[in-house]
């Protein structure tokens, strides 16, 4: 039986889809059947940050509205075995998606894979709720600012009101905490909020810190996902993500500012 | 299935909601005298006159002769629209709704309804505080109130053993508790009740509000950020103070 995992944020840019990419690729590269689903109907990123844009023949919406099976449209990822894409579809809206059709997507999904990613749309209309109905465990995505905590916060609230396990009143959606483009010397020039701000505002475990990084941009732009990079500081971030997802204790690496040393700031050592 | 998927559907949905309500308390029924007194605001503050809704309340001047049409037409004709009548006896009631306007029960009544002050029998007096903490019918919240959240008490007082995040709101017909920080919005005494007041652990709200007096953010002295406090309502002005 699959874990569904909705990668949600409320706010735009902060890295939802970047994120539910490296986490679904971490996933598989230990092993676990892993598919992650594009909920953006409309805005499709997914498809080009996993590098499979020019594959993409069949997408969510048309497996919901009975014009493709559910094997014609997902994506087996190239360089990872175990994964699969499920994109959005670029000309249809968030409307096109029911939530009879996608909790029928989702169950015949259940069956056969581990883990369930879904890349949820920013805000916090329709489209970001089919997207996180079904969830089982949320990953909260936040930026080290007010705007962001603050929309995070707003996200937190309906995940625990407009869930289908809220819903039923058994158990709580599990939220986990990550947070994305930190800069521990911007953090403490007082440009961004501190991860213990953050914490205390938000209230829920923190699964993550993804500090900001080069590799980031490179690895959307190229396609190919950041956990790849394994000699990344975000790659890495990402690979201790996943870890404690699947329940390892591992310590938080990359939130205090290294201090350059002489030599460094000699020849401008950057990685 | 609760999605509202069917929103298309419905032509309207039925919220509960507080808002801003202008009351003009009237001390005098001579429409001349009111007429008088309305043309002298108006050439004052000409920016409140625009269609603003009021509520009459008329439980100082209620009697047999109360022109309740002739005052509406004189607010009217200042570009005040009378949505309600407040108080007064059941003639008053009456001519309310046969102008069109809704009817309030006056304020003594409703707070005596809220909070039934027990008689000064001493020999009664145990069963009736019990009594009275059941009618107060107070809540107690634990977690974190989180934006764009509403926890609301209707009677009685609200407690939240958590934070209040910026952006939500907590609102109780009593007094309102706040065990942790408290950035949001927090409302005590909804229903008129002056008597009441704010207590939170730790000061960020961006509004606080006693019976209808508020205070935002931007009005609150910063010395007092971050720190325990309680608010109260004192000769109509909010007071907020260290605790």
């Amino acid at each position: 039986m699959a874990k569904i995992i909705v990668v949600t944020s409320g706010k735009g840019g902060v890295g939802k889809t970047t994120s539910a990419a490296a986490i679904a690729t971490g996933l598989a590269l230990r092993g676990n059947k892993t598919i992650v689903i594009d909920f953006d109907v409309g805005l499709r990123n997914l498809d080009l940050i996993m590098g499979c844009e020019r594959r993409v023949v069949y997408d969510l919406v048309n497996v919901i509205q009975g014009e493709a099976t559910l094997n014609q449209a997902m994506i087996r990822d190239k360089r990872t075995e175990n994964l699969f894409i499920l994109p959005a579809s670029q000309t249809r809206d968030k409307d096109a998606l029911t939530p009879e059709g996608v909790e029928q997507v989702l169950n015949n999904l259940k069956d056969e894979f581990d883990y369930i990613i879904c890349d949820s749309p920013a805000g916090i209309e329709r489209g970001a709720q089919l997207a996180m109905y079904y969830a089982d465990e949320a990953i909260v995505v936040t930026n080290p600012e007010v705007s962001s905590v603050r929309d995070s916060d707003r996200i937190l609230g309906l995940l625990g009101s407009k869930t289908r396990l809220a819903e039923q009143g058994k158990e709580q959606v599990k939220e986990h905490l990550l947070i994305t483009r930190y800069n521990p010397h911007r953090v403490d020039h007082g440009d961004m909020l501190n991860l213990n701000d953050i914490t205390e505002i938000l209230s829920i475990k923190l699964l993550g810190l993804i500090p900001e990084s080069e590799a980031v941009l490179r690895a959307s732009n190229q396609g190919v996902p950041v956990t790849h990079d394994d000699d990344s500081d975000a790659g890495q971030a990402y690979a201790d993500t996943v870890s404690r997802l699947l329940g390892e204790d591992v310590p938080l690496r990359f939130h205090e500012a290294q201090k350059k040393s002489f030599l460094s700031r000699m020849f401008g050592g950057r990685r | 299935m609760s999605l509202n998927v069917d929103r298309e559907n419905t032509a309207f949905t039925f919220k509960g909601g507080m808002l801003p309500m202008t009351v003009m308390e009237l001390s005098s029924a001579n429409p001349e005298e009111v007429e008088a007194q309305l043309s002298g605001k108006v050439s004052q503050s000409p920016a409140f006159f625009q269609h603003t809704p009021v509520v009459l309340s008329v439980e100082k001047v209620d009697g047999p002769n109360l022109a309740l049409e002739r005052l509406c037409a004189i607010c009217r004709s200042h570009k005040l629209l009378p949505v309600a009548v407040r108080g007064g006896g059941e003639s008053a009631k009456q001519s309310a709704w046969a102008l069109g306007l809704g009817w309030f029960p006056p304020v003594e009544a409703r707070t005596h309804t809220l909070a039934p002050v027990p008689d000064a029998e001493p020999a009664v007096a145990e069963p009736v505080a019990a009594e009275t903490l059941v009618a107060h019918g107070g809540r107690v919240y634990r977690g974190t109130v989180r934006s764009g959240q509403q926890i609301s008490a209707p009677e009685g007082d609200l407690v939240v053993v958590g934070a209040v995040n910026a952006g939500a709101e907590i609102l109780a017909a009593g007094s309102i508790h706040v065990y942790g920080p408290l950035r949001g919005r927090a409302l005590a005494g909804i229903h008129g009740d002056t008597d009441v007041g704010v207590f939170c652990h730790e000061l960020h709200a961006e509004l606080l509000s006693v019976s209808g007096n508020y205070k935002r953010l931007e009005d609150i002295d910063p010395v007092l950020l971050g720190k325990a406090i309680q608010v109260y309502l004192e000769k109509d002005h909010l007071h907020i103070e260290a605790l």
